[in-house]
This record gives structure tokens, C-alpha cells and sequence, in this order.
């Protein structure tokens, strides 16, 4: 396990941002998913050591999150959400000094600068001054100066933020090759939920900072199965006993009925129910969840 | 554009156990000073009272060879802790320091904090303690240049001029005295800069409060003055205290009738009040509540 933590609690003030919060992540890509004011940020924020959690405790790498800060921060990368970088100097002064600072040799930190910025698709701009980059460009030199000192472990916070389509993708692929191929562990912020279902296995999903749920995407995906349905007839009391039946049910604007059915259910009950309330079905297909379908479920939120 | 043409290849080298964590940030910020036209113009020119000061070491082992110099350039000729107090702590020096802190010095913290930099810093294995070391030695290395560097060279050729340890021998704590000086100024503009630098995002601004305050502070020295008669009232000016501290550090009659102890308890006073600030200022996150 590269990140351990147990009992998380973290507050501003008055306000709760982490309350009980543990996890162990496995290798490769997570997710780590929540509405606006859920906790990621604060989260990630603990786990490089800029926020000291006021109860519990846990490792990253094996190096303690309260004690051995400097320790974590030298073999983990991170990718700021913000638009950051320090003005007057070029993608491969900028990248190579933050080399430095991570313990890098001087001559070294220079040549990984020029390789991570070849990797990240800068190699033509890489001598631009960094107040001429346009936004997509400011993207990959942050996912460049988290990677010029090999980190073990990488934190992307919105990392496809403010991208047109071709960039995200672009940057999508770089995520996707770095955590598969690179031996690297990703963990990536996001709200884009697509970008999280395409790079990630694992999914930790954050709510007025408590954990709402945690596992492999295919797995908590079944946690409902999904059954889109046309009906014939008065729909009121047919769906008054569905949502009885702690059924979510959604209706599209072409007039499909999609109904979460709990997994372990009999999905005759519907078809019972439809006949006592003598609706005809008219269409029935099982469907598969999407991610946006989990988040919308665990975070009750439509 | 294509990506992972040359592909991503893992670092098989060692992390260095850096002694000073904090010397790349000094390194980069002495570049990106230098980077600056406009200092690359005014650092040359502030090093001319250097010179000015050089020549008259010179002159005063040689008074034989220039006969038509008399009267008060005789006298200020007269190599002693004086000469030294004079050139470090005259108000031309002063000001050339402020301006030297203005051009390498307001920009260090407001430019991190404009541009969002600091999370930057703080996601490496660095301590706070080692970003504002790293930060303070950019200022020191400009200030050094002006005041400690001359100061000594002043003393070494003085000894080379004379041709003997007899000015050795009769001061032997001025070399003391230089470094002693040196250190409490640029200590002191170290703090005043980024103190200042760290309460605004916009480095003109900085710029503006830098000077602002501290000629601001004179002219309420000299209206207090004029109001109350009282040596005491030089304590508000940061000019004053500084040449107060100075003329104890050399030996020489302090310029106001009140203890060098208040001065420099002012002094350490700004040094303390602007680190507290420094410190909750400067944060790896902002938070936003």
C-alpha cells in the first residue's frame, strides 16, 4: 500500500473539512472524487505534509504524514490545480530549478528537464518564457516539473482542467501511459468524472468530507443495476412503490425511465409491481452504470 | 502535438543530501536579478562610492604626489574607523541599499505569491526556514557586494598601500566592525524587504512601499523634530537608527544624543514584528474558507 491513512480529521476553523476519513489505496491509478467542498483538496494537502490533520495519522510510501514530511515530498510529484510557475524563466529553467529543490544534482536536474519536457509534448517551447504559454501548455509543464524527479507516487488535482478537448485527451494519454507503463502511482482529483472512469481502476469518493465510498470502479458500479424502461399508463403509483422500494429513479426527456434496482432484488418485483398499477412495459433493457451514475448515487446528488 | 515520442525513462541517479536545501533558490534568484536590464545598469553605478572611497586609501598613502590636496580633504583622508563609518553608513549608502532591496528584493515573495508559486516550493522537500533563507541570501549577496566586500577590501589595501600592520595594529577590531555593520544593515533591509514583499501580489506596489516608509519615517523624524527638540524623536526614523547603530559598531560619537541600545532595539523590533508576519504570510496553501 503506498498511502495508509487512518481516522483523518482536518478542520478550518469551525468548518469540518475531513471527519474520520481512512484509506489504503492499491498500485496504479485512483480516483479520488467529490463535489465542490468535499475534501480532495485538503486531502492531497495533508498527504504532502501542508496541512497537519488535527486527529489520526497514516503513511505515504511508508513515511510518516506528520513526522517525515520532507521525506514524502522528495519521492512524490505534484500537479497543482492552480495555474503556477515562476516568472521570467523558460520551461527548462523552471523545471530543472524544481529539480533542484526536489535534491536533484544541478547538471542532471537539466538533463531530466529537457527529457520530462520532451515527454510532456514541450519539446518546441521548452526555451519560451512561461508567460507566454497558453493554458494547455501551462498544463503539461505542471505534469513535467511533478515527474523531473521520478516521483514514486504523483498527485494530479484537476489535472484537465481548463482544456480544450485535443489537450485533454493528450494529457489523458500521458496519465493513462505513466500509470500503467511507469511503474508509477497516480492519484488523480478530479469532478470530470469521464477523465477519472478512463485512467482509473480505483475510486475513492469524498462527501462533506467523509468517505462515501471506496473500491475498483467495475465493482461499485454494480452496487445498483441500471434498467431503462418505456411504460403505457398512469406512472404515479407505479413509481410511488418503486421509490418505495428504495429504488432511484430518473426519467430522460425522450421519455426512457432509468431505475437504479438494488443488486440483490428481484427485478420480477417490477414487473409485479407494473401489473398491480396495470402499466404496460414496454421497453426493458438492463444497462449498464456509469460513473456518473455511482457518484450521483453515493453523493445524492442527480 | 505528439506526445511520448522519446518516452518517459525513470532517473537512476541519487538525491543529493544538500547541506543548504535552500542555495537553488538564492542561485535562481541572483540569475533572474541579473536577468533584469535595468539593475544590470544600477548595480554598476552603485559600486562607484566604492571606488570613490578605494581611490582615497590610495590617496592617503600618497598625499606627497598630490600637493594640491588640503584643508577638509586632508582630513577626510585620515584612514580610521571613521572613514569606515562613513562610507557604510552615510545617507548615500543608505539609499543605495534601499535601491539595491528595491530591484533584487520586491519581487521575491509578491512574484510567488502572484503567481501561485509557492505550493511549488513547499510540494519539495523544503522547510519553510529554507525558502526564506534562500530568499534572504539573494538580498544578502546584493547588499554584501556593496557594504562587507569594500569594507574589507577597504581594510586589506590600506595594509597593501602602507606597506606595513601598523593600521592593523592600531585597530585591530575594525575588521570586526565591518562585518558587525554589514550583517545588522543587511539583516535589517533583509526583513524590511520581504516583509514588505510578502504583503502584496504586485511588486510595484513593493517597490513603492519600500521607499515609502522609509523615507517617510525621515520626514516624520525631521517634523518631530522641528516640533519636540528631542534626539529621541530620531528613533522613528529608520535612517537614523541605522546610523545611530553604525557609529556605536565603529567607535565614533553616535550623530544623536540618546543610547545606540534604543536604536538598535527599534531595529531588532521591525526584524522581529516583520518575521512573525513573514511566517503567517508565507503558507504552502491558500485557504480559502
Amino acid at each position: 500500500m503506498s498511502i495508509e491513512i487512518k481516522d483523518i480529521h482536518f478542520s478550518y476553523g469551525k468548518i469540518k473539512a475531513l471527519e474520520g476519513v481512512s484509506i489504503d489505496l492499491p498500485q496504479g491509478a485512483v480516483g479520488l472524487l467529490g463535489p465542490n467542498g468535499a475534501g480532495k483538496s485538503t486531502l492531497i494537502r495533508i498527504l504532502l505534509g501542508f496541512l497537519s490533520p488535527d486527529k489520526g495519522g497514516g503513511r505515504v510510501l511508508g513515511y510518516d504524514i506528520k513526522d517525515e514530511q520532507t521525506e514524502i515530498r522528495r519521492y512524490v510529484g505534484y500537479m497543482p490545480e492552480d495555474d503556477c510557475f515562476i516568472p521570467g524563466l523558460d520551461a527548462v529553467s523552471f523545471t530543472s530549478y524544481l529539480g533542484e529543490l526536489s535534491g536533484m544534482p544541478s547538471q542532471e536536474a537539466m538533463k531530466r528537464a529537457h527529457e520530462v519536457l520532451f515527454y510532456a509534448g514541450l519539446e518546441e517551447s521548452r526555451y519560451r518564457k512561461l508567460e507566454t504559454y497558453s493554458s494547455g501548455m501551462k498544463q503539461r509543464l505542471k505534469l513535467a516539473q511533478a515527474l523531473v524527479h521520478d516521483p514514486k507516487l504523483i498527485f494530479l488535482d484537476e489535472p484537465t482542467s481548463g482544456l480544450d478537448p485535443q489537450g485533454r485527451s493528450e494529457i489523458l494519454e500521458l496519465i493513462m501511459d505513466i500509470s500503467s507503463k511507469k511503474d508509477i502511482q497516480v492519484l488523480i482529483s478530479s469532478h470530470i468524472l469521464p477523465d477519472i472512469e478512463l485512467t482509473c481502476k480505483y475510486v475513492v469518493i469524498l462527501n462533506k468530507g467523509k468517505l462515501a465510498a471506496k473500491g475498483d470502479i467495475s465493482e461499485l458500479k454494480e452496487i445498483r443495476d441500471l434498467y431503462e424502461m418505456k411504460i403505457k399508463g398512469e406512472a404515479e403509483g407505479f413509481l410511488r412503490k418503486l421509490k418505495a422500494m428504495k429504488c432511484k429513479v430518473e426519467e430522460t426527456e425522450d421519455g426512457i425511465l432509468k431505475v437504479y434496482w438494488p443488486p440483490k432484488k428481484d427485478r420480477q418485483e417490477i414487473f409485479r409491481i407494473a401489473a398491480e398499477e396495470k402499466i404496460q412495459l414496454r421497453h426493458f433493457v438492463k444497462s449498464e452504470t456509469s460513473l456518473e451514475d455511482l457518484f450521483a448515487e453515493v453523493v445524492g446528488v442527480d | 502535438m505528439t506526445i511520448k515520442e522519446k518516452g518517459y525513462s525513470h532517473w537512476d541517479g541519487e538525491f543529493l543530501a544538500r547541506r543548504f536545501p535552500w542555495w537553488p533558490i538564492t542561485r535562481y534568484g541572483i540569475k533572474l536579478t541579473f536577468q533584469r536590464r535595468f539593475f544590470r545598469l544600477i548595480f554598476p553605478m552603485s559600486l562607484l562610492p566604492a571606488v570613490f572611497y578605494l581611490a582615497g586609501i590610495y590617496v592617503s598613502e600618497r598625499l606627497e604626489d598630490f600637493p594640491f590636496l588640503r584643508g577638509e580633504t586632508i582630513q577626510f583622508l585620515q584612514i580610521n574607523p571613521n572613514y569606515f563609518k562613513t562610507y557604510l553608513t552615510q545617507s548615500f549608502m543608505l539609499f543605495i541599499m534601499l535601491m539595491i532591496v528595491i530591484f533584487c528584493g520586491a519581487s521575491l515573495i509578491s512574484d510567488d505569491l502572484k503567481h501561485n508559486s509557492l505550493q511549488l516550493y513547499f510540494s519539495r522537500p523544503l522547510k519553510k526556514k529554507d525558502y526564506f533563507l534562500g530568499k534572504t541570501a539573494v538580498i544578502v549577496f546584493f547588499l554584501f557586494i556593496i557594504t562587507l566586500i569594500p569594507g574589507l577590501l577597504f581594510f586589506i589595501m590600506k595594509l597593501v598601500f602602507s606597506g606595513s600592520f601598523k593600521f592593523f595594529l592600531s585597530y585591530p577590531l575594525l575588521p570586526l566592525s565591518i562585518i558587525g555593520y554589514s550583517f545588522i544593515a543587511t539583516g535589517f533591509f533583509s526583513f524590511y524587504t520581504l516583509f514588505l514583499s510578502s504583503l502584496s501580489k504586485n511588486r510595484r506596489l513593493v517597490a513603492i512601499l519600500i521607499f515609502g516608509i522609509y523615507f517617510t519615517s525621515d520626514i516624520i523624524y525631521l517634523i518631530f523634530r522641528s516640533e519636540f527638540r528631542s534626539h529621541y524623536v530620531s528613533l522613528v526614523s529608520l535612517r537614523a537608527n541605522l546610523q545611530q547603530v553604525g557609529a556605536h559598531i565603529f567607535g565614533q560619537k553616535t550623530p544623536y544624543n540618546i543610547s545606540w541600545v534604543f536604536s538598535f532595539l527599534v531595529l531588532l523590533g521591525i526584524c522581529v514584528f516583520a518575521g512573525f508576519i513573514l511566517k503567517s504570510r508565507v503558507k504552502g496553501v491558500e485557504i480559502v474558507k
